[in-house]
Order: C-alpha cells, then sequence, then structure tokens
C-alpha cells in the first residue's frame, strides 16, 4: 500500500442543477447531485475524481485515490459516476444513463455548476481529472470536451481501468453473469439460497453472539475462494447496479418496461415485484427495451450499431493518440477488456499508459506502484514504464 | 432546556443554513494511514478465515461438542420475498427517519464525532455497560448462564476497575462484550419475528423484536441504576446515548441512491434476524 496521510478533511456538498426536471416522486431524495470535496489550506491543482459504474462520490476506492491525491498536495473532488441513479435524477439531462458522450456532457456541465459554488478560500491553480472503471472513459471524454469549450481548462485526464467499448465489457458482465450465476429467472433465488445457508450453517458454527462485520469478512472468506466465485460476486454486484439504471431509465424514457408511464409508482408502493422482474434482466435487454429506442428517437439517422459504436473510446481516439495530456493506466487480467481492446489501449496511448500484470478490474487501486505512477502522470513527471 | 426543545432549535438552525441551491457540510476527516492498516488488518484477517476454511469443512465439526444438527440446506432458505403487511405505514416511518436523519441526527452526530474519540469511547463504554445489566437478565431467561456469569462479570469488572463502565478493562481480561436483549430471548423461546417493523427513530425491527426493545428499555428503566432513568438526567442521558449510537453506524439513508433501498434494507435485516434465529436454536 502506498503512504497515506493520516487527516484528509472532507466537506460534502449537496447541488441542485439548474437544468434538472421535476423529480420522480419515489426518487424524492435525489434532487440534489452530492459530491465530496477535500481542500487544502493555500492554492493548489484541482483533481476530479469520477466514480465507476453505478457509484456514488465516495466509494471506498474513491477513498483510497483521495487520501494519495491529498497526500500529494491536490484539492480532491470526488463525483459519482453518470450512472449513478443519484446523479441520473439530479443532473443527467436525458434520464437514460449510458451513452458515453452524453453521460460525460452531462458530468461536464454539473463539474461546472460544482466548481462556480466552491468555497471561495479553496484556491485553484489548475484542473487535472481522473477515474476509475467507466469513470475513466468519462474522465478522458469530459477532458475532450473541454478541450473545445475551454469552460474548466482541464490539464490532465488519467484513466484507470478503464473500458474501450461500454457495451462490449457490460456484455462480458452480463455473460459472467449468465455463466456463474445463470440465465434462468430463479437464478438469484437459487444463488441467494444457497448463500443463505452457508451463512447460517457458518454462525451457528461459530461462537459469536452477533452478525457483525468481522463474522461478514470471514463469510466472504468461506464463500469467496475460487475465480468463479468471485467471478460471481463482481457480476452480482454489477447487475444490482444495472437494476436501479434499469428502472430509472425506463422511467424518464417512459418505454413501460416495468413503470407504466402514465402511473408511475407512488413513494407508498412496493416496488418488491419490480425488483425482482429486474433483477432478471441482463444489460442487453436495457439496451434493447430502453436503450436504444430513447436514442434512436433522439438521434434520426441512428442505428444499434452507431449507438454501441459511439459508445467507444474510439470517439477520441484522435484526442488520447495525439495529445500529450491523456493517461491510462489498466491491467493485462482486466477481465473488462479483451486482447485486442488492450492493444487498441497500447497502440493509441503509447508510452502514456502502464499495464500492470496482474491487479484484475480495480484490484491495485491504492498499491504503491499504482499511486506513484498516477501521480506521476498527473504532475506531467511520467517517462514511460520501466522496461 | 428539555432536550426535545434543544432538538427542534437545531433542526431549524440547520434548515436555515441550507439555501435553497447549494449546501456545504463539514463531514467527520478520514484517516486513510489508519485506514490503510485496518485494512491491511482486515486483509490477513480474510486471508487467515479463507485458510481455516480451505482446511476443510471437518474442523468447524470437530469443534462443536453439541449434539450435531442437521446442517441448514438451501431449501431450509426462507423466500426472498418479505412479510410486511404493515408497509405503507412502515414507508412513511422509514421516510420520515431518513429526513430526520438527515436534518437533526447525522449533523448532531457528525459534530460529536469531532470530539477525541478517547472521550467518546468513554461514553460509548458507560453506555454499554449500562446494558450489561440487561444482558445478565436476558442471557438468564435464554438458560446462557455462561454468557449471563460473563455480562456479569463485565459489568462488576467495568463498573469498579474501569471506573464506573467508562473503560472497558474487561476485554483486556479476554472478557470481549457480546450484548443480547429481549428480543433474541423471545427468539429463543420460540417466538417468531412477525411482521417487519420499522420503529420511528429507532430503525428496522421487526414485531418481535420491537417488543423485546420495549422490555430492554423498560428493565432498564424499572431497575433505574443511579437513578440515571428516571431522574432529571435522564433525558440528557438518553440523548447522548442516542447520539453516540448513531455515531457508531456507519449507514447513510439513502446513500445508495437507490429507489429500492427500502427492499434492500429489509431484505438484508430480515435475512440477517433469521440467521441469528437459526444460529440461536444450535447453541
Amino acid at each position: 500500500m502506498a503512504p497515506m496521510p493520516s487527516k484528509v478533511p472532507l466537506l460534502e456538498i449537496n447541488i441542485a442543477m439548474p437544468w434538472a426536471r421535476p423529480v420522480p416522486d419515489v426518487f424524492w431524495f435525489d434532487r440534489d447531485l452530492r459530491v465530496w470535496l477535500s481542500a487544502q489550506q493555500g492554492p493548489a491543482p484541482l483533481a476530479i475524481v469520477i466514480s465507476g459504474t453505478g457509484s456514488d462520490g465516495n466509494t471506498s476506492k474513491l477513498s483510497i485515490l483521495r487520501g494519495a491525491l491529498f497526500g500529494a498536495g491536490y484539492h480532491v473532488l470526488t463525483v459519482p459516476s453518470p450512472t449513478f441513479p443519484g446523479f441520473i435524477v439530479s443532473a443527467s439531462s436525458t434520464g437514460v444513463a449510458g451513452d458515453l458522450m452524453q453521460d460525460s456532457r452531462d458530468l461536464y456541465a454539473a463539474l461546472q455548476q460544482i466548481i462556480a459554488h466552491l468555497p471561495r478560500r479553496v484556491r485553484i491553480t489548475d484542473i487535472d481529472v481522473l477515474g476509475y472503471s467507466l469513470g475513466g472513459a468519462n474522465a478522458a471524454v469530459v477532458k475532450s470536451i473541454d478541450a473545445k469549450e475551454g469552460k474548466l481548462k482541464i490539464h490532465r485526464a488519467v484513466m484507470i481501468d478503464p473500458p474501450v467499448s461500454l457495451f462490449a465489457s457490460v456484455g462480458r458482465l452480463d455473460k459472467l453473469f449468465a455463466v456463474s450465476i445463470g440465465t434462468g429467472d430463479d437464478a438469484i433465488e437459487i444463488l441467494y439460497r444457497k448463500l443463505y445457508a452457508e451463512l447460517a450453517n457458518l454462525y451457528r458454527a461459530s461462537d459469536r453472539v452477533q452478525i457483525d462485520e468481522s463474522f461478514l469478512l470471514g463469510a466472504a472468506a468461506t464463500a469467496l475462494k475460487t475465480d468463479e466465485e468471485f467471478s460471481s460476486a463482481i457480476a452480482l454486484a454489477f447487475r444490482l447496479d444495472l437494476v436501479d439504471m434499469f428502472f430509472a431509465g425506463d422511467l424518464y424514457a417512459r418505454t413501460g418496461v416495468v413503470v407504466d408511464p402514465d402511473h408511475p409508482p407512488k413513494v407508498s408502493d412496493s416496488l418488491e415485484e419490480t425488483q425482482r422482474i429486474l433483477r432478471n434482466k441482463p444489460f442487453s435487454e436495457y439496451f434493447a427495451r430502453v436503450f436504444a429506442p430513447y436514442y434512436l428517437k433522439q438521434r434520426p439517422g441512428a442505428t444499434s450499431a452507431s449507438l454501441i459504436a459511439d459508445s467507444r473510446l474510439d470517439i477520441i481516439g484522435d484526442s488520447l493518440r495525439d495529445n500529450p495530456d491523456y493517461y491510462a493506466q489498466s491491467n493485462s487480467d482486466d477481465l473488462i477488456l479483451d486482447k485486442r481492446e488492450l492493444t487498441w489501449l497500447r497502440d493509441t496511448l503509447g508510452s502514456r499508459i502502464v499495464v500492470y500484470d496482474h491487479g484484475g478490474h480495480l484490484g491495485n487501486i491504492g498499491e504503491r506502484q499504482q499511486v506513484s505512477d498516477m501521480l506521476d502522470m498527473l504532475a506531467g513527471r511520467w517517462r514511460g514504464a520501466a522496461q | 432546556m428539555r432536550p426535545a426543545a434543544l432538538v427542534v432549535l437545531i433542526a431549524v438552525a440547520l434548515g436555515g443554513c441550507v439555501s435553497q441551491s447549494i449546501s456545504i457540510r463539514r463531514v467527520p476527516s478520514e484517516n486513510p494511514a489508519a485506514e490503510n492498516a485496518a485494512a491491511a488488518e482486515s486483509a490477513a484477517a480474510f486471508a487467515a478465515a479463507a485458510a481455516l476454511a480451505a482446511e476443510g469443512e471437518t474442523a468447524q465439526g470437530a469443534r462443536e461438542s453439541k449434539p450435531a444438527q442437521p446442517p441448514i440446506t438451501p431449501a431450509d432458505a426462507p423466500s426472498m420475498a418479505s412479510y410486511d403487511p404493515f408497509e405503507r405505514l412502515n414507508r412513511f416511518t422509514y421516510r420520515f427517519n431518513a429526513r430526520f436523519d438527515e436534518t437533526v441526527f447525522l449533523p448532531v452526530s457528525n459534530v460529536y464525532r469531532r470530539i477525541p474519540s478517547p472521550i467518546r469511547s468513554g461514553v460509548h463504554n458507560f453506555f454499554g455497560n449500562l446494558s450489561e445489566v440487561d444482558s445478565v437478565i436476558n442471557y438468564s431467561l435464554q438458560w446462557r448462564l455462561k454468557l449471563g456469569l460473563r455480562s456479569l462479570g463485565r459489568f462488576v469488572i467495568n463498573s469498579t476497575l474501569g471506573l464506573g463502565g467508562l473503560i472497558d478493562v474487561a476485554a483486556k481480561f479476554k472478557l470481549p462484550g457480546a450484548p443480547t436483549g429481549a428480543g433474541t430471548t423471545l427468539a429463543k423461546w420460540g417466538v417468531r419475528p412477525g411482521p417487519y417493523l420499522v420503529i420511528p427513530l429507532l430503525g428496522p425491527s421487526t414485531l418481535r423484536d420491537g417488543f423485546g426493545f420495549l422490555a430492554d428499555y423498560g428493565s432498564l428503566y424499572a431497575i433505574d441504576i443511579g437513578r440515571l432513568y428516571r431522574g432529571n438526567v435522564s433525558w440528557w442521558l438518553g440523548g447522548t446515548n442516542a447520539v453516540d449510537q448513531r455515531a457508531n453506524v456507519d449507514f447513510r439513508y439513502y446513500s445508495t441512491g437507490s429507489p429500492f433501498e427500502y427492499e434492500n434494507v429489509r431484505f438484508l435485516y430480515v435475512r440477517k434476524r433469521l440467521i441469528e434465529d437459526a444460529g440461536l436454536r444450535g447453541k
């Protein structure tokens, strides 16, 4: 682990976006966009860190990056992924998350609002942007938008374990789910029953009185022994995020998969059945029944194939290739990339990417090497990976 | 001034600070260095637990001296659906709790968390020590006398050597706390959890555990150690206890942003209790 400071001050900022639409009843708690700022005492560069798929701006991964960046002298602003329900409701202009360019535009607009409203004592000398997983791709696209609009004058962008093609990556997670958990309507129920029995037997055999964090940690260690079991945990986590995104998209796009567009659920209504239906639906169904219908209507001339192509990092390929201020970190065993995509990243970024041998997807965030390389990249000290 | 009035004042004051479009709040700072150490520790614990598991399930059986229970099978797992006949009321209460937490409870506990941690753990230990009395009663009622004796021992040691409960000396004598309550006693007696219940200010519970909570409070009130529960200080004490409890729970309403949070919390809470019940029958 990289060395870390012992105290990182934290401000929580809740801010309403002027363009926000009326908040649907069931999302009453997501009216404001919530972000977190750790400010230095004096003038300093600002590092904006974007969260991964479906996650808010205060995950444990962000906490690690915040510590490292604050320790290196940055003001640190951590923000949710544009696919996080809180972002979809408070700051998305579409309500239908997953389009790399549109989501990044919304994020760029939100960042301008946030930075304009920061306390005056926070003196910013320069702005860099980074992100992990999908947030990495968002970070690079945000920088490319800024290169044209110039509202924030973002200097450098660092992508940590980014996808190359959004839909190919989530397709892999769908497949992982199908292989490790199953495809039937009762696949989750079967997994749940297995986990329940396992936990109950472990608890019975232990001499603990209550189920607490340390018990769950031990239980996780016994449940997650093989790569397959880790895979199913990753696939399940992704599916649970998708359920929220699917619901929000269906509500906003009025596509009627689970939400009746004319009678959306009220805050007092049970959503158990809706949730049960959604947790059996893969991303491909979100794409076919919510995302594509919505965007095809918005963009005359678009096709499903063009929508998929538009959510590839290729859309900013030229900038990634020619502009020396884009950087990336990846792992050769990252399950969201295939060989061809990793090669594309290497060819496009050249010496501005470092690929570690191990780390999987996000497994090495916070490790000494990852952190020091990231800081070198952000500061413009990076001279290519040691051979 | 009555604490209830104070609470209202704080709520109004906070409401006044929050403008329509933006609010900025200081929240407890992070300590990545310590978190790093904790993460390394938990990774080690994880590895140790995994190694133990790798030794085989036989080790578990060997430790067990009691008559073997048939293992719980996936078929024994309760359905994923929840028994929640009071759902409308519960959802209302959940929402109320979320708002109350956001405007009063959480801001106050965030201020509380700025107090140096030795003082806070003193407060925490003090209340924990008082509740040992309830644990002694309930372990006795559950006929788990060894654990009851442990709680009694903890209470005696901490009340004396631990300066009235401020220091958890007993934990250093290898007597770590293991609180129990009337909800668990009812479970031991075979009472099922019953419907899910969201208790105002308190949060997720079940009908059985709700009665358990009343019984726990009732017995502490009846015994009234040091006139702390019925005397003039009881309001302050109750408030401090509540804030201390809140500051030690790492939960933020709607931090998941999910429209299914009510369902998710209910699911996890009820499963946790059911597993504890199932475990209780084997102990």
